[in-house]
């Protein structure tokens, strides 16, 4: 009976072959098939991520990220949204403390070499926040001489002082909540960053502070992954194409900034690609 | 002849050969057990059809979404993006010139607006042709062709009113901006993403496709040899017991079919290794070389357009020249936090790369391209958008020193020595490449659909059924003749 033995010495070994087939599959940890992430958002900017009283995260960003966290197939309540900032959001993605990051993080030729950009889901523009009362300021050149906050690890102020080359005097901070009240308490001049941030603070500060509506440049607001994260990239931004073909994109949008001046836009963005 | 039923003597009869199943069965007699051996082996055949099969399937999906989906899905987008946004280029060039054309300018610019319309619809029907199966995609690509009508209007619009102006080479009049504002927010911010997005949809289903179809197709391949192993030791198997039951020393057609399976393994397993290798090839070597530069082609061609435009309306400058820099990082990345360090950075890093080609120094689409395809074609490309940003830089002086007029008469000009005319050049060099990938990429497509139609032994559709159903009818007519003698 060789032929039989034969036989089943192939039969097992085509189910260790089966085995090897089904361990071959790896490749670096992606998003995509996790059941809990944990996502990186802002915890003091309103409209955008802001940390309510009891605890809960609201805002543009919260909510675009609770509809690519659904896409991607986690549950609402395996979501866990943890605070970042400017400054700490790279390295929270390097470090792996956050999964994703919804933090009006711009995407910027100096960033993609550092982290991988899902979207952008918003192309937001940069602009001018003074004090009421100061109509000495009504472009970004005026700011020459004056002073400028400077939060840690934006790209805001680099444009204003390093890429358009205006002198203004750097009036360093830590968050935009902390740029705002120094802007009330004559701490520094003006504050200058993207319109949807600034709106979301105008709305909280009343007649005391003036947008000055020169928008002057292109913020694409940038899902940030883990680099090389190929698969979760092109998930998250199939997710966001969804969230504008199916209307998400408009609600939320009208949601969260339809009472500012802002000229909202419902189209969906160009993506910055995955590799 | 001798005929015997009964087992060898040296042979303690098992147990198990006397159980009622074993009975039921007929394996206690030989015809019994020869049927049942003949059973395993056509079992085995149909095993080995299966896997081989499913392999030779996946290495033929994999060639027909990377060869004639996806892949050419991002070259037919990436025209598309080219096109639409080299009309808004042509358009905000005629606007700068205002009335100092020279002879002919305008007309040439008309003319090429009119050959980049022709190719946008050219490039929607293609994409759309391609995108069949996509719903979303067809979608897409119609509500790219109905902006498309908007579009026309509104530069048409732009164009005349600029005429009217009768204004001298420099920014046109309010009114003039004020439409062409719209037309080209139209294009950048309705047109040209899903265009764009359509370009990277296709280079991730190339990417996915890639992943699943060659490690199917490796895993088919250990599969059919495995499945192959196992048919030709049943195959043996048989062989052995019918020759030493029946004392012969050869059933012809049980051993013409065990040569044959076993020749059909090795090609199979060959044809497995060469698709495997066809599909890697197709992807490293060609798809994402094409992929990487028709998405720089797409960014320079609109980088280059916010070169006219930061000229053309003065009231944006700063946002122009801000996305002029951000896209010129992403198709060459050399640190820097300004245009005037950028074009520094950029010559620094270029110098060292003509030095010592090996070691590529900077980022971005071409940091990929210099790394994958070091030579002199990349050299070429370099030094073309290195003379590109020279003439941006000597633009931006110029404005910058209050001559517009002067800087707006360089931009469109197409001569020797404008960013027009180094513009023309740098691209030529752009297309280049991915006509020599496009080159790569096709010819192991077709290599990989030759083989898998035409291979050595014929069609593997036809083959594969045809061998199989062959193997068996020979294990039927080996066996026959046996089992003849029991009647």
């Amino acid at each position: 009976m060789h032929g039989r033995r034969a036989g089943a010495a192939a039969v097992v070994a085509l189910a260790l072959g089966l085995s090897m087939a089904a361990c071959s599959a790896s490749g670096p940890p992606s998003i995509v098939g996790k059941q809990t992430l944990r996502i990186g958002v802002k915890e003091d900017q309103p409209g955008l991520g802001l940390r309510l009283p009891d605890g809960r995260f609201a805002g543009f960003d919260v909510d675009v990220a609770r509809y690519v966290a659904a896409k991607l197939d986690v549950r609402p309540d395996h979501i866990t949204f943890v605070p970042v900032t400017s400054a700490t959001r790279e390295t929270a993605l390097g470090n792996g403390s956050v999964d994703l990051v919804f933090a009006t993080y711009s995407i910027t030729p100096e960033q993609a070499t550092k982290v991988t950009f899902g979207g952008p889901y918003y192309v937001a523009h940069q602009d001018t926040m003074v004090r009421a009362g100061d109509t000495a300021i009504r472009s970004v050149h005026d700011l020459k001489g004056k002073r400028l906050c400077a939060v840690a690890g934006s790209n805001s102020w680099k444009r204003v002082t390093q890429a358009l080359n205006i002198a203004a005097v750097l009036a360093p901070a830590a968050s935009y909540s902390a740029c705002v009240a120094m802007l009330r308490d004559r701490r520094t001049d003006a504050v200058s960053t993207d319109d949807l941030i600034l709106a979301g603070f105008a709305a909280g500060a009343g007649p005391a502070v003036r947008i000055v509506n020169e928008p002057f440049s292109y913020e694409r607001y940038g899902i940030g992954i883990r680099k090389g994260d190929l698969s979760g990239c092109e998930a998250v931004n199939r997710a966001v194409s969804q969230m504008y073909l199916d209307g998400t994109a408009a609600a939320l949008l009208q949601k969260w900034f339809g009472r500012t001046r802002l000229q909202l836009d419902t189209r969906v963005p160009q993506f910055e690609g995955c590799e | 002849m001798r005929a015997t039923t009964t087992p060898p003597p040296s042979r303690e009869p098992h147990r198990w050969r006397n159980t009622a199943r074993f009975r039921r069965l007929g394996l206690q007699t030989t015809p019994g057990r020869i049927r049942a051996l003949a059973a395993v082996v056509v079992l085995a055949i149909a095993g080995f059809y299966f896997v081989a099969n499913i392999a030779v399937g996946n290495a033929r999906d994999g060639l027909r979404v990377i060869g004639h989906d996806a892949g050419p899905q991002v070259l037919a987008t990436g025209d598309l993006y080219f096109a639409l946004s080299d009309m808004d280029s042509q358009v905000a060039s005629i606007l700068l010139t205002g009335r100092e054309h020279s002879p002919g300018t305008r007309q040439q610019a008309l003319h090429r607006y009119n050959q980049d319309r022709a190719t946008a619809n050219r490039a929607a029907i293609q994409a759309a042709e391609l995108s069949a199966d996509d719903p979303t995609d067809q979608a897409t690509v119609r509500s790219i062709l109905d902006g498309l009508g908007r579009y026309e209007r509104l530069a048409s619009q732009a164009m005349v009113l600029d005429a009217q102006a009768n204004h001298p080479a420099g920014p046109p009049p309010r009114n003039v901006i004020a439409v062409y504002r719209q037309a080209t927010d139209l294009m950048t911010q309705e047109l040209l993403p899903p265009a764009y997005n359509l370009t990277l949809e296709g280079g991730a289903t190339v990417r996915e496709a890639y992943a699943a179809k060659r490690s199917a197709v490796l895993s088919g391949r250990l599969w059919v040899a495995l499945a192959g192993l196992a048919v030709i030791a049943a195959l043996a198997g048989l062989q052995t017991f019918v020759t030493a039951r029946f004392r012969r020393r050869l059933n012809l057609a049980l051993a013409v079919a065990t040569l044959g399976l076993l020749l059909l393994t090795v090609s199979a397993v060959r044809l497995l290794s060469d698709q495997a290798a066809h599909l890697q090839a197709a992807k490293t070597s060609g798809f994402d070389s094409i992929l990487t530069m028709a998405r720089a082609r797409a960014i320079s061609n609109s980088l280059h357009a916010d070169q006219s435009r930061f000229l053309l309306d003065p009231g944006r400058a700063d946002t122009y020249s801000l996305a002029y820099l951000d896209k010129s990082q992403a198709v060459l990345y050399a640190a820097s936090r300004n245009l005037g360090e950028y074009y520094t950075a950029l010559g620094t890093a270029i110098k060292a790369y003509r030095a010592n080609p090996r070691a590529v120094r900077f980022l971005g689409f071409y940091g990929d391209e210099a790394r994958a395809h070091p030579g002199p074609a990349v050299t070429t490309l370099l030094s073309r958008f290195q003379q590109f940003q020279t003439d941006d830089q000597r633009i931006r002086q110029l404005t910058g020193a209050g001559h517009d007029r002067q800087a707006a008469m360089l931009v469109t000009g197409h001569s020797a020595g404008s960013p027009g005319y180094s513009f023309d050049q740098y691209d030529q060099a752009v297309v280049s490449l991915i006509v020599r990938h496009r080159g790569t990429f096709d010819q192991t497509i077709r290599a990989g659909d030759r083989e898998l139609s035409r291979s050595v032994v014929g069609n593997w559709s036809v083959v594969l059924p045809l061998a199989a159903v062959g193997a068996a009818v020979l294990v039927a007519v080996g066996i026959r003749a046996r089992l003849v003698e029991y009647r």
